[in-house]
């Protein structure tokens, strides 16, 4: 049951279709590429908005999105999308917590795949 | 076959699954963050293909692609990009991307688009190698796309880079010296100096001198050092035009100088040496030269490295009339007439007319017309009669191989218009050329022509 909500974090066609075409400890690296990403862009995403900075708020959420949509974390690049467009009426605040957690289950959901 | 790929991602997972991509599929690969490290790289590194992300921290992926397009980078750029708008993807390939892959993108649509785009880019690079080897119309100061011009567009070119003796003939006003200083321009030469020295027109007394200089007092008249043709085309290329004319003594001296690369200038004791890339050209038949005993043969092994032929006008089919145009373009310009072409009897009539005395003879007949005619189009009834009416009879070179038999005696003023008629036809109508051969001032064959004229 927690496997199923977690591979649910994750277009199952994207993240596959990426372990087969890459050797296994190939996948891992972007796997980790990917976490690494993770936590730099969700700490700048939170210092933007704490900050007030529109611009480095919708930056970071654009590059989140796009690291998302490359291991096909689904859930979190819906989230960034929304994160980085600035005519969606949702504050930071609303959006950030929700993004988190997607970010959580994508690397939950990856770290089952790679095992 | 492995190609050169430059990736554009700023963002690192989606670098780390294109480069682990590209590394499987076997090709060179290198990776810019941003727009800026992108341009230094292409500039380097000359990629065959660029993935370029659209959005980048310096400037977009529309711009790169700008900048490098200015910077004549011809890579095939293929535009990856999170949303798939279709104005977004017509921009792309408006600014020169070759495709677009919408992210995430599987290895198998990486490697089919890549490979497509490489495809794209190589029948594209042999299309235009072919356009330039066979269907170029201009080649340095030629103007010319017949197959025979091609052939000598591409011996010139093969030629260029070498230091060997060229060795060009075809008839007069056939662009001799022209193809001469193309020579120079398509060398690594072309930044030193380029010296034309015409044997035929410089004094026998003084061809030494012209050519390899003279220390002051070495003669009469010697009154400072001279350097010479020779030493002053050191490092670049001296042309000796009508290398037929040379006299004996002068060939002998010309042999050593080819042998030894080594100018001793007139009066001088002291050998220099110098770096001289030798071009000799004739309009005579150089090998009868030799076996008439005229010519050195030594001279001519040593000279006759590399052969360049140059077609007459009436071999060139259809490039008489690009080449009366662009005189025409010219001349009026110069002489602020409001020609812009000519009609249908006209060009009939340059296509048809054999112009004996090639490029030379059609830049008179058209200047003729220019200056002593006004309007908008020339008509045939502003060239002069001689090409009205036809071929003559031979061309020069048939002239001067079966010469007809002279009466063996004449009135001397009628000697005198006969040799200065066949130089003039010998020339193409160049009078000073003409002069230059007889040995008299070109001011005595206007002379002459004007009292003629006007006795008819």
């Amino acid at each position: 049951m927690q496997i199923v909500s977690q591979m649910s974090a994750l277009d199952p066609e994207v993240a596959s279709q990426l372990a087969e075409d890459l050797p296994p400890d190939v996948f891992r690296n972007i796997i980790s590429t990917f976490e690494e990403d993770l936590a730099r862009l969700t700490q700048e995403l939170a210092a933007a908005a704490r900050a007030g900075d529109q611009e480095g708020y919708e930056r970071a959420a654009h590059s989140l999105a796009g690291a998302a949509a490359a291991v096909g974390a689904i859930g979190l690049e819906r989230e960034a999308r929304i994160a980085m467009d600035h005519r969606q009426p949702e504050p930071p605040a609303t959006v950030l917590p929700r993004l988190l957690n997607e970010a959580e289950a994508a690397l939950q959901a990856l770290h089952a795949l790679i095992n | 076959m492995p190609a050169r790929v430059l990736l554009v991602e700023d963002t690192p997972t989606q670098a780390e699954i294109a480069k682990a991509m590209l590394r499987e599929f076997g090709h060179d690969m290198r990776h810019a963050e941003t727009a800026g490290a992108a341009l230094k790289i292409a500039e380097e590194w000359r990629p065959d293909a660029i993935l370029v992300d659209l959005v980048l921290p310096d400037f977009s992926g529309m711009e790169l692609m700008r900048r490098l397009k200015a910077q004549g980078v011809n890579a095939a750029c293929i535009v990856l990009t999170a949303h798939g708008p279709v104005n977004t993807a017509v921009e792309a390939m408006r600014e020169g991307a070759t495709d677009f892959l919408l992210k995430p993108y599987a290895a198998a649509r990486l490697r089919v688009t890549l490979e497509n785009a490489l495809e794209k880019r190589a029948l594209r690079q042999a299309l235009d190698t072919a356009q330039t080897v066979l269907g170029r119309d201009r080649f340095y100061g030629f103007i010319g796309g017949s197959p025979a011009m091609q052939a000598v567009y591409r011996t010139i070119e093969s030629v260029a880079g070498s230091k060997a003796t060229v060795f060009i003939s075809g008839e007069s006003g056939t662009g001799k010296e022209v193809a001469a200083e193309a020579l120079h321009q398509a060398s690594p030469r072309c930044r030193k100096a380029f010296i034309a020295l015409n044997c035929g027109a410089i004094p026998r007394d003084l061809l030494e001198s012209e050519i390899f200089g003279h220390v002051k007092g070495a003669f009469t008249g010697a009154t400072e050092n001279r350097i010479g043709a020779a030493r002053a085309a050191d490092g670049g290329t001296l042309f000796l035009d009508e290398i037929g004319e040379l006299p004996a003594e002068m060939q002998v001296k010309l042999l050593r100088f080819v042998q030894t690369g080594q100018v001793t200038p007139v009066g001088g004791t002291r050998a220099e040496k110098v770096d001289v890339r030798l071009v000799c050209a004739t309009n005579r038949d150089i090998l009868a030269e030799v076996q008439a005993g005229r010519f050195r043969e030594d001279l001519y092994y040593r000279l006759y490295v590399v052969p360049v032929v140059l077609p007459p006008l009436r071999a060139r089919g259809e490039d008489v009339l690009l080449i009366a145009r662009h005189l025409l373009a010219a001349y009026a310009r110069e002489e602020g007439k409001a020609f812009t072409g000519f009609d249908a009897e006209a060009e009939g009539a340059i296509s048809t007319y054999p112009w004996p005395g090639n490029v030379r003879q059609l830049q008179n007949v058209l200047r003729n017309a220019v200056v002593l005619h006004t309007g908008g189009i020339v008509t045939r009834s502003m060239f002069p009669a001689l090409l009205l009416h036809g071929a003559p009879a031979s061309s020069p070179a048939a002239v001067a191989a079966h010469p007809a038999p002279p009466s063996p005696i004449e009135p001397l003023v009628v000697s005198e218009k006969r040799l200065i008629l066949a130089a003039l036809e010998h020339t193409g109508q160049d009078v000073p050329r003409a002069a230059a051969l007889l040995d008299v001032n070109p001011s005595t064959l206007y002379r002459k022509l004007t009292a003629w004229k006007r006795e008819s």
